[in-house]
């Protein structure tokens, strides 16, 4: 690694240079505009509105008080907790199974088993939303945060081929040793196979849950009573009118963005390997 | 052992098959059947045949939409491929080839994934905003204050501010992406390269670009397919299904929310008798041309795939 860096470094010449010029300016850009953000949340509504670049008078938390005293915060918070971990455990555990099915046994018709949970690639939840709504209408889960769990958790292609290819890749004595125990079919996955796939599983657990966090499109058709509404469905009401709700917009956004990045800085190595993971020879 | 179970791989790939085959094969099947119908989800169901796609290619009005939608969709789509990919690859080689702090750099212009779709809308209008924004104060302090507006509302910037949003939101995704394909490159063939004197972009174009290939195929088509299916921006940045003033920011997946769910705007919405038949014609359309773009995709990585073989 260390030859690696040494040939990289040496001889950028000018462009070079410029360009890395650029790209910190970028990126300062980019994390100035947390920042700002973020100052603006602790000031009233209409010194943000009207003395936006004045000197500072009042600086306090008054507009994160007021979020969660007066506009249920930890409402759309709780909401959006039920939902991330929801989809989350039950998309981890079809995906692993389904994955664990296809990568462990010789059948027939194993490769088209592969195909045919690769093609939701193709085909995003979105488009499908017209028969899906018939589907939840039906069920009665209009309305209930069960509906977006259901069809995020449903989402198992990038998951299970992920999962399908590390599972390939697993000697097969591990299993027959399990086997050998006196485990069954099922134990020797859960207790043996299941926990090695821990990096991947993490893996799938950092885009899916950033994707089902942020998620707008499915909760904006199903969730449509105020009480069983998501964080960024709180926050683009306030954003839609910040001539009223300005406070609330700035305190709303920062509130749910920098606890995030903070986490993602602590633990970026992990997270960023985590993310490329299901890159790797795509 | 006596074997308990004879098909093992049933049981384990059961679960899944079933929310896979409700949630995400069957909506594709069932959208086909209903775009044969006039139905509104309620009322009365009756079997049209193709008809919606005939109207849906005639009729002057919905056709305009459609293919302005199409327009500002491949607009996203084709600034992605000429300008975010080379940027990109360019940042994912400065920090590839490891300068001082490049993991800073990396982490700072990968944080913007993690923000929600109306926070980091709501941003751009700190930023761009007529009156609040950023931008019109800076421009003022470096003497542009003529030139000053409100960058927001001028809807032959709409789809490029888009854009830009996407662009500042995802730009770090296919970033990490080159850097992990270029890691997979052995150190041995850069430093022989470098030791016969081929310059940082020399190397960039001989060595890296032919590693990477594969990759920007790959990020091609994922941008292609998020194009045509991207909603929240311009969903929040109108308002509503709109799609903004003339339809400036309308965009594919926006044409077919209002056809499927109605506009509803602050201005009072409409919603038409024939929401889930028109809905799921519009949704065919599209499976139809991801599927077709996908297919080529498949049938060019399978040829390279023999040829290395």
């Amino acid at each position: 690694m260390r030859d690696q860096r040494d040939v990289m470094s040496k001889h950028h010449g000018k462009v070079a240079f410029i360009v890395k010029i650029l790209l910190w300016f970028y990126a300062a850009c980019t994390m100035f505009v947390l920042v700002y953000m973020t100052y603006q949340s602790l000031r009233p509504r209409r010194d943000v509105l009207s003395k936006t670049f004045g000197v500072p008078e009042t600086l306090n938390l008054d507009n994160y008080i007021e979020l969660f005293t007066e506009e249920h915060f930890l409402r759309y918070f709780g909401n959006s907790v039920l939902i991330l971990v929801l989809s989350l455990v039950l998309l981890i555990a079809l995906s692993s199974m389904t994955a664990y099915g296809i990568a462990r046994y010789r059948f027939k018709g194993k490769s088209f088993c592969r195909a045919f949970f690769l093609l939701g690639m193709m085909f995003p939840a979105q488009l499908g939303v017209v028969p899906i709504f018939q589907i939840m209408k039906n069920l009665g889960l209009v309305n209930n945060q069960l509906s977006v769990v259901l069809v995020s958790a449903a989402n198992i292609s990038m998951p299970v081929f992920m999962l399908t290819n590390f599972f390939e890749g697993l000697p097969q004595e591990i299993y027959e040793a399990a086997v050998i125990d006196g485990a069954g079919e099922f134990t020797a996955f859960r207790k043996v196979m299941f926990p090695m796939a821990t990096p991947v599983i993490f893996a799938v657990c950092i885009t899916n849950s950033v994707t089902i966090w942020n998620q707008f499109f499915l909760p904006l058709i199903f969730l449509q009573t105020d009480s069983v509404k998501t964080i960024p469905q709180l926050i683009s009401k306030y954003t839609s009118n910040i001539i009223n709700s300005m406070d609330m917009a700035t305190a709303s956004s920062a509130l749910s963005t920098i606890p995030i990045l903070i986490l993602f800085f602590i633990f970026s190595n992990k997270i960023l390997d985590g993310v490329t993971a299901g890159a790797v020879k795509g | 052992m006596k074997k308990r179970k004879k098909r093992p791989y049933l049981w384990f790939m059961l679960p899944g098959f079933i929310f896979y085959a409700i949630f995400v094969v069957y909506p594709i099947i069932s959208a086909g059947q209903l775009s044969l119908y006039h139905w509104n989800g309620i009322g009365e169901k009756v079997f049209v045949g193709i008809q919606n796609y005939v109207d849906l290619f005639s009729d002057e009005q919905l056709m305009g939409e459609m293919f302005n939608a199409l327009k500002n969709s491949l607009t996203i789509f084709a600034l992605t491929v000429l300008i975010q990919i080379p940027v990109q690859l360019i940042m994912a080689y400065i920090i590839f080839s490891k300068s001082k702090g490049s993991n800073v750099l990396q982490v700072a212009i990968f944080s913007p994934q993690f923000i929600s779709t109306p926070v980091i809308v709501f941003i751009f209008t700190l930023l761009f905003d007529g009156n609040v924004g950023v931008v019109n104060k800076v421009m003022e302090m470096i003497g542009l204050g003529e030139y000053t507006r409100s960058w927001l509302g001028i809807p032959e910037l709409g789809i490029y501010i888009i854009w830009a949003m996407i662009t500042w939101a995802g730009i770090g995704v296919g970033m990490m992406y080159f850097i992990s394909a270029m890691k997979m490159m052995g150190a041995d063939c850069l430093e022989s390269a470098y030791l016969e004197g081929a310059g940082f972009w020399k190397r960039l174009w001989y060595i890296i670009l032919p590693q990477v290939k594969m990759t920007i195929v790959n990020i091609i088509l994922i941008g292609y397919i998020f194009s045509m299916t991207v909603f929240d921006y311009s969903y929040i940045m109108g308002g509503g299904a709109s799609g903004g003033t003339n339809g400036s920011i309308d965009v594919m997946a926006l044409f077919f929310y209002r056809m499927a769910f109605g506009d509803n705007n602050p201005l009072g919405g409409k919603i038409s008798t024939n929401s889930v038949g028109m809905g799921t014609t519009v949704a065919c359309v599209l499976f139809a041309m991801i599927f077709v773009v996908a297919l080529i995709q498949i049938l060019i990585t399978g040829r390279r795939r023999k040829d290395n073989a």
